[in-house]
């Protein structure tokens, strides 16, 4: 055992200064209690948000590498995050809730898994949040939106890219709504209002975007919360019965050991981390890990298979104007989820996101067959006409797709996390439909050039899902571990199902709600 | 500092910020602010790639992206292969290679690149013409060519081609050229 240099004792301990630690820290500090958190990457403020899709790689995972494997990789450097605020510090603040239909695909449909909630108790903690943060829609032209408070804001202006897709849309009798963004198109509570220059990838230095220093981590911060940078938690520290956690143990940037010990233990390191950091907390009483009696953690990893859209069309489109998240949203037929050609899930297209020249979502990227003295005169053409919009497909649970420990070490001599993820077949079918519906929309548009990227996966989501029962789940409705009474998990992780919608609203309520169950009751 | 010397300070690191992409380079004892194209006008040492590995990948990159050459593209790479995975702003940082590797990625492709000329045309990258580079890129993109080794060649030109197009389109000079305005809420500072 490595030596410890140093033992400190808090009321909360929380593992991830991301947007779902953030939500737990703001309100264990409202409710009096002395809050920890512990991030593994490097501070960072508002003022280290550079307008640049280059500096923005700075932002992204830097951390101990993870091993992927799969037809459909998870992609965690591009998803995830490195430092304060984690990946929601480049999040798009795409904030569209669940539906309905999402929490019982396994009842209904005989696909994935259900959650231990029905969206109605999930719905005044999304409404909370919404409040608290504040988003910019249109309720009433979202005619697909399950039930919720309206938006406090009013949406986003649409600019000449949304206006000359949603014609595509409309000629091909699909509704789209503006989008409902976690960005402020006014000021609120105190916050900026958005200048829609597009650089949310970079993260939002004005705090207009809903990351986490602009909100609940910045309150929490505020409030008393401290924070630890460069603590990379390496276990999960249990009493001899092995029912309670009491701390963690972390190591420093210099390699010494130190333990926090706690009454509640928080583990909110993003999906492939809180998986990883219960596999490798193996003990005499938790010899697979921990809350894994039943070979549960770690499987059930989701991401939702995506694929953009792109074109060239006659009229100046301004592509770079608006948020990176998108103007208008589309989810028609979203609970239409299984289709006859044997393809499952909902989809969502999010429409004319704002895009830079360079970056791996950037014009350039889009034709990579183009190169030489071809390059520059698709630049030229494209930074005026150029359109696009990607379609958010639903993810199945499936036990195979998991997170496992490596057998190669970090630096800290800890495991590495592998991954395997594959993307089923009925996903698959669903893509492809959504891709033809998505370039005849582009044709109907009036674009003369149309193509497509690559299919691929974003967001990632399970690894530690809830239910209601040991049986199916790593743990309750609540977050909290079935096999240890006092360790909660937060974030994309617990989700059962991915639905097809942007996770960070969705983990924001249910943080809220774990949030609620631990410090009021 | 008299008023003259921090007006032309403040003038430069006005320029610094325009170009958009300053990296601070150490020669001998000094530590300069520059742009990748300023490193390559001084013929700044470089720190990892050997000179034939410079030449091959400033003709590689020219070809796939004109004007990376003049943007200084072998000076960028170079110096991002010598920062630490969490200064690292290679496209790699995003494709799932570990930052251990990064160096072994570009110095294994560039010797392929070589021998897969030498093979075709058996010449070095910096004596093709551009109807032979432009034959060699084409070659890339399909299975890897013959004499290749290293990571497969058309991953290796995916990703030098964004690296080079952030060099070149990715800066305030290259919005610039574009006519895209570029609108930073925080300029891209002196140091990266």
């Amino acid at each position: 055992m490595s030596r410890i240099s140093s033992v400190e004792q808090v009321d909360v301990v929380i593992v991830g200064a991301g947007a779902a630690g953030g939500v737990i820290a703001d309100r264990a500090v409202a409710a009096g209690k002395q809050v920890l958190l512990l991030e593994a990457g490097p501070a960072r403020g508002m003022s280290d948000l550079v307008s640049s899709q280059i500096w923005a790689r700075k932002l992204k995972w830097s951390g101990p590498v993870v091993e992927e494997q799969g037809d459909e990789k998870v992609g965690h450097s591009f998803n995830s995050g490195w430092g304060t605020g984690g990946s929601a510090m480049h999040h798009y603040a795409v904030w569209p809730r669940l539906h309905a239909g999402d929490f019982d695909v396994a009842s209904r449909h005989g696909v994935g898994l259900d959650w231990p909630l029905a969206y109605e108790e999930l719905r005044p903690y999304y409404d909370k949040a919404q409040s608290d943060v504040g988003i910019s829609g249109d309720a009433a032209r979202e005619v697909w939106r399950p039930p919720g408070d309206k938006y406090p804001m009013p949406p986003l202006p649409v600019f000449a890219q949304g206006n000359v897709i949603g014609k595509g849309f409309e000629a091909m009798g699909l509704a789209t709504s503006p989008i409902p963004l976690a960005v402020n198109s006014i000021e609120y509570k105190g916050r900026a209002s958005c200048l829609y220059d597009g650089w949310c990838d970079a993260g939002c230095p004005i705090g207009a975007l809903a990351n986490p220093l602009a909100t609940y981590l910045g309150w929490a911060l505020a409030a008393g919360a401290q924070i630890k940078n460069r603590a990379w938690v390496t276990r999960v520290l249990h009493d001899k019965s092995g029912s309670r956690a009491t701390g963690v143990e972390y190591a420093d940037e210099t390699g010494e050991r130190h333990q926090v010990m706690a009454d509640t233990v928080v583990l909110a390191a993003f999906t492939v981390q809180t998986s990883r950091l219960l596999l490798a907390s193996s003990s005499s009483a938790h010899p697979n890990g921990l809350s894994n009696r039943n070979d549960l953690v770690g499987r059930y990893l989701m991401t939702h298979p995506a694929v953009s859209v792109y074109g060239m069309f006659e009229d100046e489109t301004q592509p770079h104007l608006g948020a990176t998240g998108g103007q208008l949203l589309c989810q028609e037929n979203y609970d239409d989820k299984k289709s006859d050609d044997g393809g499952y899930g909902s989809y969502q297209w999010l429409i004319a996101n704002a895009v830079k020249p360079n970056d791996l979502l950037g014009i350039s990227t889009t034709r990579p067959d183009i190169y030489g003295a071809a390059l520059d005169p698709f630049m030229k053409k494209a930074a005026k006409h150029f359109g696009n919009m990607v379609c958010i497909g639903e993810g199945i649970a499936s036990a195979n797709n998991r997170v496992t420990l490596s057998s190669n070490k970090d630096a800290y001599g800890e495991p590495l996390a592998s991954t395997v993820h594959n993307v089923a077949k009925s996903s698959a079918i669903m893509r492809e439909g959504a891709l033809a519906q998505g370039k005849a929309v582009f044709k109907a548009g009036g674009a003369n050039e149309v193509w497509s990227g690559p299919p691929g996966s974003i967001h990632i989501m399970g690894g530690t899902v809830m239910g209601k029962s040991a049986a199916d789940s790593v743990t309750d409705e609540f977050g909290r571990c079935h096999e240890l009474e006092n360790l909660y998990i937060a974030g994309p992780g617990l989700f059962p199902s991915s639905g097809a919608v942007n996770p960070t609203f969705t983990l924001h309520a249910l943080a809220l709600r774990t949030a609620e169950h631990l410090f009021t009751s | 500092m008299t008023e003259d010397e921090s007006a032309t300070t403040s003038s430069r690191r006005q320029f610094l910020r325009n170009s958009g992409l300053v990296l601070s380079f150490t020669f001998g004892a000094k530590t300069l602010l520059l742009t990748p194209s300023e490193a390559r006008a001084k013929n700044l040492p470089l720190k990892i790639l050997a000179p034939a590995e410079a030449a091959t990948l400033s003709a590689v990159a020219e070809g796939l992206v004109p004007g990376a050459r003049t943007a200084g593209v072998v000076h960028y790479i170079d110096h991002q292969l010598a920062a630490s995975q969490e200064d690292s702003l290679l496209m790699l940082q995003y494709l799932g290679v570990p930052h251990a590797g990064f160096s072994g990625f570009y110095q294994a492709a560039l010797a392929g690149a070589a021998v897969a000329a030498k093979t075709r045309f058996n010449a070095e990258w910096v004596d093709l013409n551009d109807t032979q580079i432009k034959e060699m890129i084409d070659l890339f993109n399909g299975p890897d060519p013959e004499g290749w080794t290293g990571p497969p060649s058309g991953f290796f030109s995916f990703v030098l081609r964004a690296d080079a197009c952030d060099v070149v389109y990715g800066t305030e000079s290259g919005f610039d050229s574009l006519d895209i305005p570029y609108m930073a809420h925080i300029q891209p500072a002196t140091e990266w």
